[in-house]
Formats: structure tokens, C-alpha cells, sequence
């Protein structure tokens, strides 16, 4: 036996006792076809990557973060501004928490474009919808450890879709939150379900994930018009791989490797550029000038629940989910063979298509979309001066009144303000005195009746003010037969001239 | 047995390991200056309660209706020194911690329903002396105090104001102050404050017509002003205005209880 060095010996003798060096080089050097080779199959590699950084950086959080209501938000607060680089671990966690969530959707609609879930991968993809449930799980219970406003009202939502749930769903709602309301063994719960049972979960199915992937072999480019049958698919899989293969490693894995260390990079680069997430305001419901939203991944629910009729509420949030997961648990077993190229699979397309589109349109609509009244701009949002220009008394005791009885906060002037109601900026040319009177007084549409909350001098002041709100070379609207109604003569009060007004 | 390597992996492992150190090291590069990194956090906002900035304060209570800058806004001018060297702190604190009963300026303290606590309302108050009012606002003369001693006589204010405000309140009845919808929404105290310190922002003279649009020289006496604010106060008729609305939609819109409230207010208003 030849002389070893003494790193050779110390290598040699511990293969002798855990023997992993076969099954490891059978892992990595294990023929694959040359076509798996792609830039295209790199996704789930990543999202495992990511899941490791995930893991360090949530390990390096944990600790200084409490997980207890009263200090959550003030250790978030330490690490943003008293730890060296705490800021930047944070935003490695959220931007990581980011690009994990997206990196999982697009893995996962690139196994479905390329047919990969079908035989033998049914398992896999089966596995996959877990792990997607889970890292969803993972961001919906980081957001609440991020113990914020957002994260009180997005957990206050979430508890109460569950509290839909018939005949459990108070129980449902006492096991989540520990109680009845959001307090001390809220955030513990969570704190464990983040740390301890999701993540276990997520790396358990991740790693029977991969084994399949290393067992079944990487899925083979598909070319249209080579259809997959049980009766033959590992034979031709098999011959695919030894015949025009390559071992894995180097010749796929250096691809996963090159897109991951990227991927680490995008994040490391955002991290840095655009910070960590919040925290926002203290979560402490007492304080009610908040607009909370929850993060970028549930945005479109957020959008979905709002447009809702009050009728479709517990139905669609109790049972869409349920449908959406048992059609992606059932997609392997109802199309588990036959053609496997997106090319020739025109309803997966336009089904895939579909769900990007109006996913991306509802989250931009959660986004932009003017859903609440702006609660503020009754006493923030100032009258542009110019439209007080030679406003008489009463006129200018008008627009205090607009803004004192918050029509400002769904009406928009010189734009500031809500947009729950149309701008007022040119309301003169549109509705007479009368007509504006009416709808202050009864209200109408989305407008709620003012009538029992204006005193008459107040209503009077008002209108005169929005009777003032018309461009200065067009005439404010006005009903033809007042004069006659209220003298009897139409000479006797002339319709209003386009001048004197003043925006 | 596999060989433990082959040949062209010892290359790529070399490469990578490089890569993968480079990638790492850009970002520590990078972080060289920690806190002046464009992603470093702001300082998270703590509760409202805990703002004292009177900028920021004023920003998002009083701009509204006070102006942007204390001018120009609907509402009277806070920016003007005259008013702020009529006005005591103690009203001053009154009437933006409880508001102006009968008139659109809400009460802001807490234990009034409003938002802010009273370190706020303070801050408010001290704010708008240091940042708008001035020394000797009134050159040295001697306004007519803040607060109306007695209640003025209505005939004699009827006689000053036809000689004092007249000449520029001269509009067709919607459009000056004799107006008694706007009457209904002004308190006495209201009228008095501008009738002594005026609105610079809009042209209305103070007492002496010191002001742009001011055109007699005799300034008004304390008299003279009690009375004026009377004779406005008499000219408020909540009879007329609580039916108006009701007729014009045709529906009973406005209950007893508002009829009764605003009567009261017209009538009251002495602030």
C-alpha cells in the first residue's frame, strides 16, 4: 500500500466509517441528458439556495429579535439602527423572502410549461405544491414576526378569513392567535411556526423533492411530438441519458451553481440598495391613522377580497383555495402522460397566461387602486390659494366646511386629497346649485346623505363654495327655469356669466 | 470505485470557489459606508402622539384651513403678528385643544375627541408664536382688547359700520358679511378678532385700516368695535336659514334637534 498524506489518511478514515463518498459521486456524476443542460432548469436549485440563506440570516436574527408583543417592534428597531449591519441582515431576509417566493412561482411554472410533472415526477410536483404552500406559510408568518401595523392588520384579516371557517372557526382562530385577540402568545405562536415548523417541514419535503429529482433524473428537454408513456418512458429516459449524456456535475450543475450565486448577488444588491422592510408604525390598534397592506405576494388577495360582493365573501375565501390547490395537486395524475412540449400544449399556455396576467393585474390594482378615503387630507390638504382668489365670506366659510366635514378626504381639489368620489375641482360646470344641494343633503351612489350632519347656513356655505369650482372661461351649470320660478319674471335674474370665478 | 475527481472538475471547482468569494466580498465592499447606504432605514415612525415638530403638526391639523404657511387659507390667518399679539396663549390653547362651538374649528385635544395630546396642542401654540409673530406687531399703539368687555349696541355698530366697513362691504347681499348664512358659521369672537388684527393675507385692514385696502384714518374705537360685532350678531336669523334647505330638496332633511342646534348657535356664538 502506498504511503498517504496525513490529510488522505484523516479522509480515508472516516469514508471508512460513513461510506458516502458512493453515493455522493453517484449523485453527482450521475449521466443526465445533454439537453437538461439549460439555462431553463436552474429555478429549483435557486429557490433551495435562497432557502439556505434564508435559513443563515433568519438564524442571525433570532438573535436580538423577542418574540414577544410588547418588544418585537423595538428589537426590530435595534437591529434596523443599533446593531452593525443589523439593517443590512434584515434586508437580506426580506429581499431573500422576496426572491424566494418569486424564484418558487417561476420554478414552478417552468415544470409546467416543460411537462416535467408527468410520469414518473407525479410525486415531485406533488411535493412541489407543498413546498410552495409552505414557503408561502414561511412569508405570511415573516410578515407578522414583522410586528408593524401591516403585520397587526394583515394577521387581524388572515384571522378573520379563518373565523369564516363553519362550526371550528372560532377554535381555528384560539389555536392561531392563543386567545381571542392578537396579544403576547400571538406572536410566540407564530415566532414557532416561522422558525421551528415550517422551515422543518420545508426542508424535509425540499429534501424528498431533490431525491426524486437525483432518483427519476433530471426532466429531459421536451421535444414536440415525443410523447410520454408509462409503458416506455424510462427505457427512452434511460437511453436518453447514457446515450447523449453528460454527468451531472459539472456539465448541468454548473449552471445552477452560476444562477444561484446570482441570484445571491441580485439580493445581496438589493439589500443594499433598497433596504430592509419597516417596520412601519407600532402595531398598537389603538392607533387608527394607518393604511396597512400586506406584502408584494398576497397584494393580489388583498385586491381579490376587495372587489368582492359582500355575498361571494365566504364562499370564495373558504373554498376558491381549496379548488386552486386540489387542480395544482391534481394536474400530474389527470395529465400524467402524452405530450410534454409547451408547443403542442396550447391550454396550459393560455392557462398559464392567464393566471400570470390577472395576477399581475390585481396586485398592481392593490397597489394603485384608491380603496380607502385619504383620513387625513380634511386637515392636511391646504385649498390651492388661487381658488379663494376674491371667494366672498361666505364662500371662503364654504371651504372650511368642505374640509371640515371631510368631504376633502373622498374628494379630490388641485389634486390632493381621497379618490373615492370624483375630483370637485370643476363640480360648477357639472351640477347647479340646486343639483348640489340635493346630493350633499341625500346623498346618492357611493355619497353618503350629509343632511343630518350640515346645519342649513352650512349647507348654504358649501354650495356657495363649490358653485365657485368651474374653469374661469366656462360657465357654471345652472337650471333655466329658476328665474322664472323664483320671480316669476326670466329678466330678473340673469344666467351665471363665465367670469368672476376662480380656478 | 469512481475516481475521487475528474481532471477538468479540479479547474471548475477552482473557478467557481473564485467566483463565489468574489460575489461575496462585492457587497462587504460595498457596505464600506454602512449608514450612508441608500437602502439604511429611516427612523420608523413611533405613535402619532409622540410628534412634537410644530411644522409637522401644523402640516397635518391646521394647513387645511389655516394655509399652507398661516396664509391664504379659508380660515383666519394664524401667520399674522397682529393677531398673535392680540391673542392670548391661554386662548390660543382653548380654541385648538376644545375648538369654536358653532363654527367650523374642531377641537383637537383628546380629552375633547380630538387627536392630539396636550404636549401637541402646546407645541402648536409655541410654534405659531416663534415661528409668526413679531415684536411690537402694533407700533405702538393700543388695540381694543381681545375679549368683548360688554355687549355692544346694535344701532350705534349699524351707524359705525355704514361709516367704517361699508365702503369696501359693499357687494350685493350674498356677498358681504351681513350675509346670515355666513353670520350663522362666525362667532362674535370670530368677527371681533378680525375686525381688530385683520387679514393681511385677503386685504382686510385692522382696526386702524393700517392694512392694503385700508382708506379712513380715524382707527376704530373699542366702542366702535363692540358695537359693529353686535350689530353683525343681530343680523343672524336662524328662522329663515333652518327652512331653506328643506324646501329646496322637497324633503324634511333636517331634524328638530339640528332646527334647535343651529337656532342656538346663531344666536349664541360666544366666542
Amino acid at each position: 500500500m502506498p504511503r498517504m498524506k496525513p490529510s488522505q489518511r484523516i479522509y480515508a478514515w472516516f469514508e471508512q466509517r460513513l461510506q458516502l463518498e458512493g453515493p455522493i459521486a453517484d449523485a453527482a456524476f450521475h449521466p443526465v441528458p445533454r439537453t437538461t443542460a439549460s439555462w431553463f432548469y436552474v429555478f429549483g436549485s435557486a429557490a433551495f439556495t435562497l432557502f439556505l440563506l434564508q435559513v443563515v440570516t433568519g438564524i442571525l436574527l433570532a438573535l436580538v429579535y423577542v418574540p414577544s408583543a410588547g418588544e418585537a417592534w423595538n428589537s426590530l428597531n435595534v437591529l434596523n439602527h443599533q446593531i452593525p449591519l443589523g439593517w443590512y441582515l434584515r434586508a437580506l431576509h426580506g429581499w431573500g423572502s422576496n426572491f424566494m417566493v418569486a424564484i418558487v412561482f417561476i420554478h414552478m411554472t417552468q415544470v409546467f410549461l416543460f411537462g416535467a410533472y408527468k410520469y414518473p415526477r407525479e410525486l415531485t410536483w406533488t411535493f412541489g405544491v407543498f413546498l410552495l404552500i409552505l414557503t408561502l406559510g414561511m412569508a405570511f408568518t415573516g410578515q407578522v414576526l414583522r410586528f408593524d401595523q401591516d403585520a397587526y392588520w394583515g394577521l387581524g384579516i388572515g384571522v378573520s378569513m379563518v373565523s369564516r371557517v363553519p362550526l371550528i372557526g372560532g377554535g381555528l382562530v384560539h389555536i392561531l392567535l392563543g386567545g381571542p385577540i392578537i396579544a403576547g402568545a400571538t406572536l410566540a405562536r407564530f415566532f414557532d411556526l416561522h422558525v421551528f415548523v415550517i422551515p422543518g417541514l420545508l426542508l424535509g419535503f425540499a429534501l424528498l423533492h431533490i431525491w426524486m429529482v437525483l432518483k427519476l433524473g433530471v426532466n429531459e428537454w421536451p421535444m414536440p411530438g415525443r410523447l410520454v408513456r408509462r409503458s416506455t418512458y424510462v427505457a427512452e429516459y434511460n437511453r436518453l441519458a447514457h446515450e447523449d449524456g453528460i454527468p451531472f456535475l459539472p456539465g448541468a450543475f454548473w449552471k445552477d451553481l452560476a444562477f444561484s450565486a446570482a441570484i445571491v448577488a441580485a439580493v445581496a444588491v438589493c439589500a443594499y440598495f433598497f433596504g430592509p422592510s419597516g417596520p412601519g408604525g407600532p402595531p398598537d390598534p389603538a392607533i387608527i391613522q394607518t393604511n396597512p397592506k400586506p406584502d408584494f405576494p398576497f397584494l393580489w388577495i388583498f385586491s381579490i377580497l376587495a372587489y368582492l360582493p359582500p355575498a361571494l365573501e365566504t364562499p370564495v375565501i373558504l373554498i376558491a383555495p381549496i379548488l386552486a390547490l386540489l387542480a395544482l395537486f391534481a394536474v400530474p395524475f389527470v395529465a400524467g402522460e402524452g405530450e410534454k412540449s409547451w408547443t403542442r400544449r396550447p391550454v396550459a399556455v393560455l392557462a398559464v397566461a392567464l393566471i400570470a396576467v390577472a395576477w399581475g393585474e390585481f396586485t398592481q390594482l392593490a397597489g394603485t387602486t384608491p380603496w380607502s378615503p385619504h383620513m387625513e387630507a380634511w386637515s392636511s390638504d391646504p385649498i390651492p390659494v388661487h381658488y379663494l382668489r376674491n371667494a366672498t365670506p361666505l364662500v371662503r366659510q364654504g371651504a372650511n366646511v368642505f374640509q371640515e366635514k371631510q368631504c376633502r378626504n373622498c374628494h379630490s381639489i388641485g389634486g390632493l386629497g381621497g379618490q373615492r368620489g370624483p375630483a370637485l375641482d370643476d363640480v360648477a360646470t357639472r351640477m347647479t346649485r340646486d343639483q348640489m344641494r340635493f346630493k350633499v343633503v341625500t346623498g346618492g351612489g357611493n355619497m353618503p346623505a350629509f343632511g343630518k350632519d350640515l346645519s342649513p347656513a352650512e349647507i348654504e356655505a358649501l354650495v356657495a363654495y363649490l358653485s365657485t369650482l368651474h374653469p374661469a372661461n366656462e360657465r357654471p351649470a345652472y337650471t333655466p327655469s329658476r328665474p322664472y320660478t323664483d320671480t316669476g319674471s326670466p329678466a330678473a335674474t340673469p344666467p351665471p356669466a363665465a367670469s368672476g370665478s376662480t380656478p | 470505485m469512481r475516481p475521487a475527481m475528474r481532471p477538468g472538475t479540479r479547474l471548475w471547482t477552482h473557478f467557481a470557489m473564485r467566483l463565489v468569494a468574489l460575489l461575496a466580498a462585492a457587497p462587504l465592499a460595498l457596505l464600506g459606508g454602512c449608514h450612508s447606504a441608500p437602502g439604511y432605514p429611516p427612523q420608523s415612525e413611533g405613535p402619532p402622539s409622540s410628534i412634537t415638530d410644530f411644522a409637522t403638526l401644523y402640516s397635518q391639523n391646521c394647513a387645511a384651513c389655516h394655509g399652507r404657511n398661516g396664509q391664504d387659507g379659508p380660515a383666519l390667518d394664524l401667520n399674522n403678528p397682529e393677531y398673535l399679539a392680540l391673542v392670548d396663549d391661554a386662548s390660543l390653547r382653548k380654541w385648538t385643544a376644545e375648538g369654536v362651538a358653532g363654527t367650523e374649528m374642531p377641537a383637537f385635544a383628546e380629552s375633547s375627541g380630538g387627536m392630539l395630546t396636550s404636549a401637541q396642542i402646546d407645541a402648536l401654540v409655541a410654534g405659531m408664536r416663534k415661528a409668526w409673530a413679531k415684536p411690537n406687531a402694533f407700533a405702538g399703539a393700543a388695540p381694543p382688547p381681545y375679549a368683548q368687555a360688554k355687549s355692544g349696541d346694535p344701532h350705534r355698530g349699524e351707524q359705525a359700520y355704514k361709516a367704517s366697513c361699508a365702503g369696501c362691504h359693499q357687494n350685493s347681499p350674498d356677498e358681504q358679511i351681513t350675509n346670515s348664512a355666513y353670520l350663522a358659521l362666525v362667532s362674535d369672537q370670530g368677527l371681533r378678532t378680525i375686525t381688530i388684527a385683520g387679514r393681511p393675507d385677503i386685504a382686510q385692514p385692522d382696526w386702524r385700516h393700517d392694512a392694503p385696502g385700508g382708506k379712513l384714518t380715524t382707527p376704530l374705537t373699542a366702542a366702535d368695535v363692540n358695537d359693529i360685532v353686535a350689530y353683525l350678531g343681530s343680523l343672524r336669523n336662524p328662522v329663515a336659514l333652518t327652512q331653506a334647505p328643506a324646501q329646496a330638496v322637497d324633503q324634511p332633511a333636517v331634524s328638530k334637534k339640528r332646527q334647535t342646534l343651529s337656532a342656538s348657535r346663531a344666536v349664541g356664538g360666544s366666542n
